[in-house]
């Protein structure tokens, strides 16, 4: 959780609103080994960030990997830029993490355009689980509809879909999405805005598709 | 940071686009409440309403392998072992670890500080630069750019103590780079 604190020196009394991660960092940057907390806190999000881009598991632990060895790496010119605007519960450190992720995927994509396209639907093993068992033709309509929804995200523009997967799975604010893409918040609203137009349209054409067939 | 102000197309979006912002915060705080049902808001399009839906729920939350975690985590170990505070001619227990994946060709200049890896351009840049650089010999093992942290202290340690023995003739270990300031 971020805080206030006031400075008693004789100066300025400036209000500083913290890094949530501050104290985390400070303890990293005196002693490398403690970084491994800070790793443990964001490996979940920086993983799945990675596996939502990539759609491939050895692609995305290879980029999760890279991603936390030259945050490693970076740690001692790291520098806290947190705001005010930026919210309680922003945290520049991971705005500073994903920045570093961002361009470990861009390249790995990159590189993946040169290899057939991997299915996310399989890379996640149909970690659709969101079907009810007891519910076969519902079940399978939520499926059907979860790999519309995922296909429909894979193929939005590169910044629409950085911003939908930061947004819904790694839950950032607005602002932290804008630090992680080097947009305005105001350019980052649209851009989801128009990714889920377009997933909706993907989705109501697949809701006609399987109405004409039944 | 690009200008806060939209203009064009953007500016008339920008109203709609508050709306399904503040539509996702509240979808976003019910998922993280644990609560079932979405949130009403008649001022987005239902639409819109739906397909965020859909997306909460498509988009599992994914979790890497414990063993994944736990090799990264030694690797990252032993990057902070080579890179902390090392007192000059300590000696660092040497663990040869495979890497599951290649080195980074880019660790050395992030390590050295003249690459910036939340630098978008910077990073490019060195991607490509990397494509056309040829391999390179490091202590007597052959890298394609790729250059192991171990080679890098060593070969930090040997221009500093150059009529020393090296460290790869002492059997157990390797000499600590960091902070040696010409004492042995």
């Amino acid at each position: 959780m971020a805080r206030a604190v006031f400075g008693r020196s004789e100066h300025a009394t400036p209000v500083v609103v913290l890094d949530r991660d501050r104290r985390l960092v400070e303890t990293a940057r005196r002693d490398p080994a403690q970084f491994d907390a800070l790793y443990r806190k964001y490996l979940p999000q920086v993983y799945a960030f990675a596996l939502y881009e990539l759609a491939n598991h050895h692609a995305a632990e290879d980029a999760t990997e890279r991603t936390f060895l030259r945050a490693l790496a970076a740690l001692p010119r790291f520098r806290e830029q947190a705001r005010p605007e930026d919210g309680p519960e922003a945290s520049t450190f991971r705005v500073w993490l994903f920045r570093i992720a961002r361009n470990v995927i861009a390249n790995e994509r990159r590189t993946q355009r040169r290899q057939p396209a991997a299915s996310l639907d399989a890379a996640l093993g149909a970690g659709l689980s969101i079907a009810d068992a007891t519910d076969v033709e519902g079940g399978a309509v939520l499926r059907d509809e979860a790999a519309t929804a995922l296909r429909a995200v894979r193929a939005l523009p590169d910044d629409r879909r950085r911003a939908v997967l930061l947004r819904f799975v790694d839950e950032m604010s607005t602002a932290e999405i804008a630090g992680v893409l080097g947009k305005s918040e105001g350019a980052v609203r649209v851009l989801i805005h128009r990714a889920l137009g377009s997933v909706a349209r993907e989705l109501g054409a697949s809701a006609g598709r399987r109405g004409g067939h039944s | 940071m690009t200008s806060p102000y939209l203009s064009g197309p953007d500016a008339l979006a920008g109203v709609d686009a508050l709306v399904t912002d503040r539509y996702l915060d509240a979808l976003l705080a019910a998922a993280e409440r644990g609560a079932s049902a979405t949130p009403a808001d008649t001022a987005l399009d239902e639409d819109l309403r739906d397909a965020s839906d859909v997306i909460r729920r498509s988009l599992v939350r994914v979790h890497p392998s414990f063993r994944f975690e736990e090799r990264l985590a030694g690797r990252l170990a032993d990057m902070a072992q080579e890179s902390g505070p090392a007192r000059a001619g300590s000696v660092i227990a040497f663990r040869p670890r495979e890497a599951a994946v290649p080195a980074d060709p880019l660790l050395v200049a992030i390590l050295e500080g003249t690459l910036d890896p939340a630098d978008a351009d910077a990073v490019a840049r060195a991607e490509g630069a990397r494509s056309l650089t040829r391999p390179l010999i490091v202590g007597g093992a052959l890298t394609s750019a790729a250059i192991s942290l171990v080679g890098v202290a060593l070969v930090a340690w040997r221009a500093s103590h150059a009529s020393t023995r090296t460290a790869r003739e002492r059997p157990d270990g390797v000499l600590a780079a960091n902070g040696a300031g010409g004492h042995a």
